[in-house]
């Protein structure tokens, strides 16, 4: 019997029942209000656990998901379960033998393993004990320390140690993917000669949280930079081997500093984390545009790609550069069980709801789950079975929207479970969502009953607040929309979802649900994660049923665009039409097409191109044709349009051509600084003529004035809770109607989209090409060299004391409210250093939200103490 | 029925207050918003503003320039830009 027929054999045949009655046990202990089918024997007797136990060691050898899933859920039960003394040791050896260190370490956290279990040991099983801890580690080379890891860890940390240039590593989520990169980085820029390495995140929320990690990381090491601003003189310093730099980016923000440095940018290592991501129809194509930018840069360039549960990721390593020797890196072990529970209401009763795990192609009742009110309605079904189910806390629930997130919150806040609390860390986030936001943020009274909700657009601070607290488990209840899956590091105990859509309404793919679903189950945390369907017959809801468990298949969003070359070919040669609002298929087609032109313009051919060798010649030859004709319109200078990933060559030619028939005065073409009584006036026509002649990016029209004044208000450096309070007076003053909560998330999506995202790609391709005329009319002395306006709305600020703050690594939520107390304008980060030094011990009495004065505290290393702060009060 | 009551603005008469409404909406519109004026238009308007029933605070310290730009409400207006930096609106009807 070759050894994958035993294993199948053993978990398919002779110990099936057991493990089914195993995991039925299992679960149930996961479920509050759960009416448990079977109540089970006493564990002790009802299980031969010795039978038991040498299975799992025998599965624990198999690569297979299966099997290995088969191993985990036998010694997670010997741990958890009530079992004897010797059954738990077995158990943690069982895990320590799936290289699950972590879970042994939380089964003696929680009393469930007493400590020194290697003591207890027999010589020859101490023996391996002690072999298997040694091949389960890994030496850091900068310090001499080991730290324990799994298998994928430590083929991770192999593969990107090896001599790979390219490395692609694809991992579940609990598997401890970011922790191993980020000691590994760290690690290799202190041994090696790398003075420059950048980490590409894709969101600012997921930027914010690796910058914090790596610098608590590395507190005491002061030879290493870290930053997630775009700062030359950072870059400078490292290049010139003064010090070394890792940048936290966004992939917008590498753009911003190759800007400034032009040809002088040189990355000597490139970590891109949720490296999927590439296949996002916007900013996909801007993250491959900026890898593609740097790898040209510096072709030795080493680049490291992290992606959760992804079925491909050696498919990130067919553009590098051809000697590069390249290495892939694929796990699909478990690291937490996983439960995938369906949630049906029993016949004529609606308070009471079956559930039943998922078990390979059939499912095994657990109970039912009682209620405490009716549901009526999708909302209260979402939000009473969360509260009734999820009582243990680290309870998800999946909304499809913002609006929904709001108000089944909510709901769940009326429910047993949620008391008012006077937890401080709470009442500060809410005290923070008052002043932050608004006073009647809904957010306020749900945090003080260990509720929240988390969507996107959401001011940094609170969100990762939100998260914090929720991982810590003061927040028992978060509802969420798809930010989450956004690129958002959360993990939680129990998922409750009904019907998940993603974005505007369309269903979720497998692999997307799998990718939120995967969240389910911290590891270290918890022994296990469930998901919980909702209603999984209703075909509205799962239009193909619960998904399977699937893979993330990677696929760049220019390949997915060149496969349907006819419709691209005839986007692009209608691209210059006369009214561009009659531009359609512009979603699909305008960024990729935009890419596509930079390509042809730089190499002459597609042909030439790296993602060549994935298409067929036909369709290459045809695009080829088509960009021909279009590409000898184009005068601008190739290092102008590099400068513009996304944006087309076609409409910045386009602008060109209007400044230079334009017949008024040259200056009405400039914008106006923030603080300039004209500023809102010149932002609106600026608009209005990137709509007309760029692309139509400020919609609808109408709405243009809305777009610049936040715009405007946002570079002033005003807060979020300023901005709201203006258009909240704007609508009283015109009487207009208005829905306080919608008010509050269209001003925060606006800020996000329009002024963070839109206004800087744009705006800044705007002020270079009118740079290119002033230029050419001999009007230089119209331009101002030092000031950006990509940099100045990527992070809304418009003075020297604001950026500073923000370089500290201060959110702008607090750099504002701190501005709002400093006098100068003009002070670098040693001046706003000594700032808080000396009115430390005065923010009492400043009445600034206690969150934003622990971060001032924090980035100056000042204690709470030392400021005499009220944070103890 | 009355007769029509003529303007006069510097070098330019119109035979009807209407016929000088127009000219200035025209003017008014074909700018762009923030834009400032050209100096045949800026030239009219300086005598435009010393019509104006409050020329002297309008005028302040002196006349730099004219723009257009929004005033409350997403209506469009004159503006005079003073020497000193500080700008002021005015409506042209009033002027006359």
């Amino acid at each position: 019997m070759k050894d994958t027929e035993l294993f199948d054999w053993l978990t398919g045949e002779a110990l099936h029942d057991d493990i089914i009655r195993l995991a039925q046990i299992t679960v149930a202990t996961e479920i509050t209000n759960l009416d448990v089918i079977n109540e089970s024997a006493d564990p002790k007797k009802s299980f031969d656990w010795q039978q038991l136990l040498l299975a799992g060691s025998l599965l624990a050898r198999s690569v297979e998901r299966t099997h290995q899933e088969a191993a985990l859920r036998i010694a997670t039960a010997a741990v958890t379960l009530e079992t004897s003394p010797e059954v738990r040791d077995a158990g943690a050896v069982l895990l320590e033998k799936l290289s699950n260190r972590r879970s042994v370490e939380l089964a003696i956290q929680r009393n469930r393993v007493e400590p020194d279990l290697e003591g207890r040991l027999g010589v020859s099983m101490r023996l391996e004990a002690n072999r298997r801890r040694f091949e389960d580690s890994i030496l850091l080379e900068s310090s001499g320390k080991w730290i324990g890891v799994n298998h994928f860890q430590r083929e991770l940390w192999a593969g990107a140690s090896s001599g790979a240039g390219w490395l692609s590593a694809s991992a579940p989520t609990a598997s401890g993917k970011t922790y191993l990169v980020l000691q590994w980085l760290l690690d290799h820029v202190r041994t090696r000669k790398t003075k420059i390495a950048i980490y590409l995140a894709p969101t600012r929320a997921l930027v914010s949280e690796i910058e914090l990690s790596l610098k608590e990381l590395c507190r005491s090491d002061t030879d290493i930079e870290i930053t997630s601003l775009p700062l030359m003189d950072v870059y400078f310093a490292s290049a010139a081997g003064d010090k070394k730099a890792v940048f936290v980016f966004t992939q917008e923000r590498l753009h911003l500093l190759a800007n400034l440095l032009g040809e002088d940018f040189s990355v000597d290592l490139l970590i891109v984390d949720e490296a999927h991501k590439i296949g996002d129809n916007q900013r996909g194509v801007i993250l491959q545009d900026a890898v593609e930018r740097v790898s040209r840069q510096n072709p030795a360039m080493k680049v490291v790609f992290v992606s959760p549960s992804t079925q491909n990721p050696g498919e990130l390593l067919q553009d590098a550069p051809d000697d590069m020797p390249k290495s892939s890196v694929d796990s699909d072990m478990p690291t937490v069980l996983q439960n995938v529970i369906l949630a049906a209401q029993v016949p004529r009763k609606p308070k009471e709801w079956s559930l039943d795990l998922v078990w390979g192609d059939s499912t095994i009742p657990l109970g039912t789950l009682k209620l405490s009110n009716k549901p009526a309605g999708l909302k209260k079904r979402l939000a009473f079975i969360a509260a009734a189910a999820g009582g243990r806390g680290g309870t998800l629930v999946y909304c499809n929207g913002a609006a929904e997130a709001e108000d089944v919150a909510l709901l769940i806040s009326q429910l047993e479970g949620s008391e008012k609390t006077d937890d401080q860390e709470l009442l500060d986030l809410a005290d923070l969502a008052r002043k932050g936001v608004h006073r009647n943020y809904q957010l306020a009274p749900l945090v003080e009953r260990g509720v929240a909700f988390h969507y996107g657009n959401m001011p940094s601070l609170i969100r990762t607040e939100i998260e914090r607290l929720f991982r810590s488990g003061k927040i028992k209840f978060l509802t969420c929309t798809s930010t989450l899956i956004e690129g958002v590091n959360l993990s939680c105990r129990t998922i409750i979802v009904r019907g998940p859509r993603k974005g505007r309404g369309n269903p979720m793919e497998p692999h997307d649900f799998w990718n939120l679903a995967g969240r389910a189950g911290r590891w270290g945390n918890e022994f296990q994660g469930n998901i919980i369907c909702i209603d999984p017959k209703d075909d509205k809801a799962w239009p193909v049923g619960v998904p399977k468990r699937s893979r993330y298949p990677i696929k760049r969003e220019t390949d997915v665009v060149l496969s349907s070359a006819d419709e691209l070919a005839a986007y692009l040669e209608n691209r210059n039409i006369d009214t561009l609002a009659d531009l359609t298929q512009g979603e699909e087609y305008e960024q990729v097409g935009a890419y596509l032109l930079n390509t042809y313009i730089r190499l002459g051919t597609l042909s030439d191109a790296a993602f060549a060798k994935r298409h067929s010649a036909d369709t290459l030859r045809k695009l080829d044709k088509s960009l021909e004709g279009i590409s000898a319109l184009i005068s601008i200078r190739q290092d102008i349009l590099v400068r513009h990933p996304g944006v087309s060559a076609v409409g910045l030619q386009r602008l060109l051509e209007v400044f230079r028939e334009y017949e008024g005065n040259i200056e009405n073409l400039l914008l106006a600084p923030s603080e300039s009584v004209d500023a809102y006036d010149r932002y609106v026509t600026v608009m209005r003529r990137i709509n007309e002649n760029l692309y139509p990016v400020f919609l609808p029209d109408g709405l243009i004035p809305l777009h610049a004044l936040v715009v405007v208000e946002w570079l002033k450096g005003l807060s979020l809770a300023a901005i709201i309070r203006k258009r909240i007076e704007y609508q009283q003053r015109n009487n207009r109607s208005f829905r306080l909560p919608v008010l509050i998330r269209e001003t925060m999506s606006m800020v996000e989209e329009t002024a963070r995202f839109k206004a800087p790609k744009y705006i800044s391709a705007y002020m270079d090409v009118l740079r290119l005329f002033l230029t050419e009319a001999g009007r230089d002395d119209l331009i101002d060299e030092d000031f950006d306006i990509g940099i100045a709305l990527e992070f809304g600020v418009s003075s020297t004391t604001l950026l500073s703050l923000m370089e500290l690594g201060l959110s702008r939520m607090s750099a504002v409210a701190l501005y709002e107390k400093i006098a100068r304008d003009d002070l670098d980060k040693e001046g706003c250093l000594a700032w808080i030094n000396e009115h430390g011990p005065n923010f009492a009495g400043m009445d600034l939200p206690n969150l934003i004065v622990s971060e001032a505290l924090q980035v100056s290393g000042l204690s709470d103490a030392e400021a005499g702060q009220k944070l103890s009060e | 029925m009355p007769a029509a009551k003529p303007v006069k603005i510097g070098p330019l008469s119109f035979s009807r207050k209407r016929d000088a409404n127009d000219y200035l909406k025209d003017m008014l519109y074909k700018y762009d918003l923030g834009d400032k004026l050209t100096d045949e238009d800026a030239a009219i308007l300086t005598h435009l503003v010393h019509m104006h029933p409050e020329a002297a605070e309008k005028i302040g310290v002196g006349i730099e320039s004219f723009s257009v730009r929004t005033a409350d409400y997403g209506t469009r207006c004159f503006w005079v830009n003073r020497i000193d930096g500080t700008t002021e609106k005015f409506s042209f009807r009033a002027c006359y």
